[in-house]
C-alpha cells in the first residue's frame, strides 16, 4: 500500500513477539531443573510440570474456578438475555440511559466494584465465599453479555417474529423457534465469553472469597511467597487450556456478522 | 420442543396466559423487564448507593441497635492527609502516561491489521494477537517477572549478546509497572481502534495522496480526525482499567509507589472504622476517574471536529 508499509509490518510482528515472548519464556522456565527461577536454563526436566498437576492445592483451586465459572456463566445468561431483550424494545434516550445503567459495572475501577458489592452482599447476610464470588462475576459479565446479544439482536429484522406470529405461533414458540436461534451464535460466544471472564477474574475473587480461593487468588498469594519453576510451569498448563478456550469462544463470534 | 409447546397449548392455563402475553405488548414489556430491572437495582446501584452512604457515616458497621452520626470527615482526610494525596496524584499522571504510551505502541498495530495486512490473513492476525488476553492477571504479571528480573530472559539475552556485563536492574520499578500494564491493555486500545479505521474509506487516502497529501499529512487531516471515536473510547478503556490496578502493581511494581487502588484496599482490610474512610477514597476515585476521562473525551471531540471542518 504505502511506502511506509515495511516498517508497519515490522511494527506489527514486534508487537506479537511482545505478545508472546513472556508467555514462552514461562512456559520454558517450567522446565528448568532446578529450586530457582533463572536463566538460562541448562538442565530441562518435565518434573515441574508432572508435580504441579498433581498439587493438591492447585487441583483445589482450579475446581473452585470451574465451579465459580459455571455458576456465574449461568446466571449472567439468566440476566443477560431478558435484559438485552428490554433493551432491544426501547429507544432513543429511554435507550441510551438504560445501556448506560446496565453497563455501569464495565466501567467502575474493579477495586470499587468488588468492595461494594462485598460490603452490600455482607448487609444482605450474604457471606464472603464460592456463592459471593459467582455473584460478583455475574455482576461484571452481564454487560458483556448484554453487549454482544443486542449487536445480534439489532441485525434481526422484526418481520421475521411478525410473520410467525401471523402464521400462528404464540410468543413462546417465536421465542423457541425463531429469536433464540436467530441469536445462537452470540449466545454461544457470550456463554463461553463469560466463563473466560470468570476464570481470568482475580479482584472479585478475591475480595469476595472467603476461605475458598479461585486459582489466579492462589496463584498471587504464592507468588508473593517466591517462585519457583513449578509455578511457570501450572501457569503455562492453564495459560494453553485458556487460549484454547479463548480462541473457540472467537469463531463463535466471528459468525456474528455473517447470515444477516 | 415445539412439540412440546403445540401440546401445551391444550392446557387452558397455558393458552390464556399466552394469549394475553401475544394480545397485550405492555404484558409482554412487564414479563420481560421484571428480572432485568431487579438485577441492575440490586447489582449495579444499591451497592454504590449503600457505598455512598457508607462514606458519610461516622462510622460502619454498627453494633446491632446503635446510631451513626453523619460527617464528612472522610473526605477531609484524604485532603489533609499528604499519604493519600500523593498516591492518588500518582495513580493519575502514571495511569495517564500508560494511556498515551499504549496509544502509541497500539495505533500502529491497528493501522496495520485495518489497512495495510493483507486481507485474507485479517482475521487470522486478530485472533493470534487477542489469543494472550484470555489469561489472568497474575499469569500474565509472572510472566514478565521472569521476563524482567535480574536472571531473567531479558538481562540473560543481554548479557549473552554481551550488550552488558551485569544484570540491568529492571524490575519492580514504574518501569517494569508501565510495561505490564501495556502487555495488560492494549487489546482494550486494539479493538475499538481497529473498529474505526476499519471504518475509513481507503478511497479517501487514495484522494489526498492524488491531490499531494504526503503521508503525515494524511495522517494528522484524515486519519486521525476520522479516528477519532476510537482513539476516545481506547484511551477511555485503558484509562479506567489502569487507574483501578490493584494486583498487577504489588507484583510488578516498586516499593515505594504504591498507587490509590492499592491504599483503597488496605484501607478497608485495616481493623477499626476503615469502611466509611475507604468507601469515601472509593467514591473519590470514581468520580476523578469519570470526570478525567470526561474532560478527555469533550477535549479530544471538539478538537477533532474543528479539524474537519477547518
Amino acid at each position: 500500500m504505502s511506502a511506509r508499509s515495511p516498517l508497519l509490518t515490522l511494527w506489527f510482528w514486534l508487537f506479537v513477539a511482545f505478545l508472546f515472548a513472556p508467555l514462552a519464556v514461562m512456559a520454558a522456565m517450567g522446565f528448568r531443573d532446578s529450586g530457582f527461577v533463572a536463566f538460562p536454563i541448562q538442565k530441562w526436566t518435565t518434573r515441574w510440570y508432572a508435580d504441579a498437576l498433581a498439587d493438591r492445592d492447585y487441583r483445589v483451586a482450579l475446581w473452585v474456578s470451574v465451579q465459580v465459572a459455571v455458576w456465574s456463566t449461568l446466571l449472567s445468561m439468566a440476566v443477560g438475555v431478558p435484559t438485552a431483550f428490554a433493551v432491544a424494545r426501547l429507544r432513543g434516550v429511554v435507550r441510551a440511559a438504560a445501556v448506560a445503567v446496565v453497563v455501569l459495572p464495565a466501567f467502575l475501577p474493579i477495586v470499587v466494584s468488588a468492595i461494594a458489592l462485598r460490603m452490600f452482599l455482607g448487609r444482605l447476610g450474604m457471606e464472603p465465599g464460592l456463592s459471593a464470588i459467582a455473584f460478583g462475576h455475574a455482576v461484571g459479565s452481564v454487560p458483556f453479555v448484554v453487549v454482544m446479544l443486542l449487536t445480534r439482536l439489532n441485525a434481526m429484522s422484526p418481520s421475521l417474529a411478525e410473520a410467525a406470529r401471523n402464521l400462528g405461533a404464540d410468543e413462546a414458540i417465536v421465542l423457541s423457534r425463531i429469536v433464540l436461534p436467530f441469536l445462537s451464535p452470540a449466545l454461544f460466544g457470550a456463554f463461553l465469553f463469560c466463563i473466560l471472564l470468570s476464570f481470568e477474574d482475580f479482584m472479585r475473587s478475591f475480595f469476595l472469597g472467603g476461605f475458598d480461593q479461585t486459582f489466579p487468588v492462589l496463584l498471587f498469594a504464592r507468588l508473593r511467597f517466591g517462585f519457583n519453576p513449578g509455578l511457570a510451569a501450572i501457569s503455562a498448563v492453564v495459560l494453553a487450556a485458556t487460549m484454547l478456550l479463548g480462541l473457540h469462544a472467537e469463531r463463535f463470534l466471528r459468525r456474528r456478522g455473517i447470515d444477516r | 420442543m415445539t412439540r412440546l409447546l403445540v401440546r401445551a397449548r391444550r392446557l387452558a392455563v397455558y393458552r390464556t396466559a399466552i394469549d394475553a402475553l401475544s394480545a397485550s405488548p405492555w404484558l409482554r414489556a412487564l414479563v420481560v423487564a421484571v428480572v432485568p430491572v431487579l438485577w441492575v437495582l440490586v447489582t449495579n446501584l444499591a451497592p454504590l448507593v449503600q457505598m455512598v452512604a457508607i462514606s458519610l457515616l461516622d462510622r460502619y458497621p454498627l453494633p446491632p441497635g446503635e446510631t451513626a452520626a453523619w460527617t464528612t470527615r472522610h473526605y477531609r482526610a484524604f485532603v489533609e492527609r499528604p499519604l493519600y494525596l500523593n498516591a492518588f496524584t500518582r495513580s493519575f499522571v502514571f495511569a495517564t502516561l500508560v494511556t498515551a504510551l499504549t496509544l502509541a505502541v497500539m495505533f500502529p498495530v491497528a493501522y496495520y491489521l485495518s489497512k495495510a495486512a493483507p486481507r485474507s490473513w485479517r482475521v487470522r492476525l486478530i485472533l493470534l494477537v487477542v489469543a494472550p488476553f484470555w489469561t489472568s492477571e497474575i499469569i500474565r504479571s509472572f510472566a514478565w517477572i521472569l521476563m524482567l528480573a535480574n536472571r531473567g530472559a531479558v538481562n540473560s539475552a543481554l548479557m549473552w549478546l554481551g550488550l552488558s556485563d551485569a544484570p540491568v536492574e529492571m524490575l519492580y520499578s514504574r518501569f517494569s509497572l508501565a510495561v505490564g500494564v501495556i502487555y495488560l491493555s492494549s487489546l482494550y486500545m486494539l479493538l475499538p481502534l481497529y473498529a474505526a479505521l476499519e471504518k475509513i474509506d481507503d478511497r479517501l487516502l487514495e484522494a489526498a495522496a492524488d491531490l499531494g497529501a504526503r503521508p503525515l499529512t494524511r495522517l494528522r487531516r484524515i486519519v486521525l480526525p476520522l479516528a477519532r471515536d476510537g482513539i476516545v473510547v481506547g484511551c477511555t478503556l485503558v484509562f479506567l482499567l489502569a487507574v483501578g490496578l490493584y494486583a498487577m502493581p504489588q507484583l510488578l511494581g516498586g516499593p515505594g509507589d504504591t498507587l490509590f487502588a492499592a491504599t483503597i484496599g488496605q484501607v478497608f482490610g485495616r481493623a477499626g472504622d476503615s469502611w466509611p474512610l475507604g468507601s469515601a477514597f472509593s467514591i473519590i476515585l470514581i468520580l476523578a476517574a469519570l470526570g478525567w476521562v470526561g474532560l478527555f473525551a469533550a477535549l479530544v471531540g471538539r478538537g477533532g471536529r474543528r479539524r474537519v471542518v477547518r
